[in-house]
């Protein structure tokens, strides 16, 4: 029924999956953040049109199924990466493009909307007394942002940022429907060629976690260090 | 040398300044006191533009400004040579005590690093905070919070001094020390503006005393003719409430 044996070997087969995994986490991370914050800023200044826009994008990419929108992106990307490339005059097969690419792009696209709103939560949670304080001494609105504004931002919203850390984790595994190998992908595949799945997804459940515990004592060691100078 | 004119200000349906005349001279010491909601602390913060006034006129010493028509240069030149207290002391939290004087000091006014820091240290000796310089908002108590406050716009050594209730957030035992401190800056011959509730320490400090009452100067005069002989009726009202609790 279970079989010990095989935990070791099939440990070290999907341990292979989480450089990939993680690296992919970051990049998605990265990207989701600074979009998800550009539209935060946009909502935060009441940026007329623009702001409208925001919420649509929100409303969309919040509502939509993540797996929808891989295969969206999967089918729809390639062919518009083709013809945006013609359009400035460049010789470019869409489809070549990996579909890790895909798959980051996809999730980036859907993980910016709660970005967003990761990122609003703290700039509201600024208390504008300080900026009457900043404005009233001649501080001009960039150096208020970068001088007081931001780095208290940053550490309310570190909580909520390591949650949609894990959220990219788990998310991944839905690139296994178009052939992204991730650390659940891996499991799969591996428990494929001898049969031990209970084996091969406990390993998984294991490193999941393992990750999870990293991600989020880091998150509350970071957080700890700079909110006792805030 | 600082003319406020025809001042007014709605939130909404809600009138706050209904025409606002004040002006402040050289040296003057003016406690601004009414009920609450007669738009004292909005009134404060014309000055600095971080409410915006539907129409008066500021003038401070030659600059001129009408509201209808605000202009950046001459908000920025007021903003730089007065200095504001507030109610919710508005520290910068991510900043300690000495960063807090120093930062304006540095970013605003272009001041190396060591010459800030011997200004921070001597207006944070001035308001008694010279045990407390690395320590964090988070880590002080709101007199001291106060206090970095009045230190934080003593640095940037400005013409006018305008403290927006600076006790009332305070607990009681508190409220003490941060009078001191602000005893010892107005008597220094800083024009200052204050707003307050605190009627014995007001008649104290001041040289004159503005009644407030629904958005407009209600009464002008010397803390005895205010305090003594009021001649408004809602003066002499607002004055035995105050009285009859303190």
């Amino acid at each position: 029924m279970f079989d010990s044996e095989v935990l070791l070997p099939d440990l070290w087969d999907i341990l292979g999956a989480v450089p990939v995994t993680l690296t992919m986490a970051l990049a998605i991370f990265v990207l989701s953040t600074i979009v998800g914050s550009l539209f935060a800023m946009v909502e935060y200044r009441r940026v007329p049109v623009l702001r409208e826009l925001v919420v649509a994008y929100k409303v969309a990419f919040k509502g939509v199924p993540m797996v929808i929108v891989i295969f969206l992106a999967y089918y729809g990307l390639p062919p518009a990466l083709q013809f945006l490339a013609s359009l400035i005059g460049i010789e470019f097969n869409g489809h070549a493009t990996p579909n890790w690419v895909t798959l980051i792009v996809a999730l980036t696209a859907c993980v910016s909307a709660f970005q967003a709103e990761v990122v609003k939560g703290a700039l509201n949670s600024f208390d504008t007394g300080q900026a009457d304080a900043a404005y009233s001494l001649g501080y001009k609105r960039s150096q208020l942002f970068r001088r007081v504004m931001l780095p208290q931002v940053i550490v309310a919203a570190i909580p909520d940022l390591a949650n949609s850390f894990m959220v990219i984790m788990k998310a991944l595994s839905l690139g296994f429907a178009i052939e992204v190998v991730d650390i659940f992908a891996q499991s799969q595949l591996t428990a494929a060629l001898n049969f031990y799945y209970l084996e091969a997804f406990l390993i998984a459940v294991v490193i999941y976690m393992v990750i999870a515990y990293i991600v989020t004592h880091g998150a509350d060691r970071v957080e700890a260090a700079l909110r006792a100078r805030t | 040398m600082l003319e406020l004119k025809n001042l007014k200000l709605s939130y909404g349906s809600t009138q706050i300044l209904n025409g606002v005349d004040l002006s402040v001279k050289r040296g003057d010491v003016v406690s601004i006191i009414g009920p609450s909601g007669t738009g004292k602390t909005t009134l404060l913060k014309c000055i600095n533009y971080l409410v915006k006034p539907a129409s008066g006129t500021i003038g401070f010493d030659k600059l001129k400004m009408d509201y209808q028509r605000p202009d950046n240069t001459a908000i920025q030149a007021i903003r730089l040579r007065t200095a504001m207290v507030f109610q919710q002391f508005n520290v910068f939290k991510n900043m300690t005590v000495i960063q807090n004087v120093m930062d304006p000091l540095v970013v605003v006014q272009r001041k190396s690093k060591d010459e800030a820091r011997a200004i921070a240290l001597q207006e944070l000796d001035r308001v008694g905070l010279s045990d407390k310089l690395d320590s964090y908002p988070s880590q002080l108590s709101g007199g001291q919070l106060q206090r970095t406050g009045i230190a934080r716009a003593l640095a940037v050594k400005p013409d006018v001094m305008l403290f927006d209730e600076p006790t009332s957030s305070l607990d009681p035992e508190l409220v003490g020390e941060v009078l001191r401190v602000i005893k010892d800056v107005t008597s220094s011959g800083i024009t200052s503006l204050l707003v307050t509730h605190e009627m014995q320490f007001a008649k104290n400090i001041s040289n004159r005393i503005v009644f407030m009452d629904r958005g407009v100067v209600a009464a002008d005069g010397s803390p005895t003719e205010i305090f003594d002989a009021p001649s408004n009726p809602r003066l002499a009202q607002f004055l035995n409430s105050e009285l009859a609790i303190q």
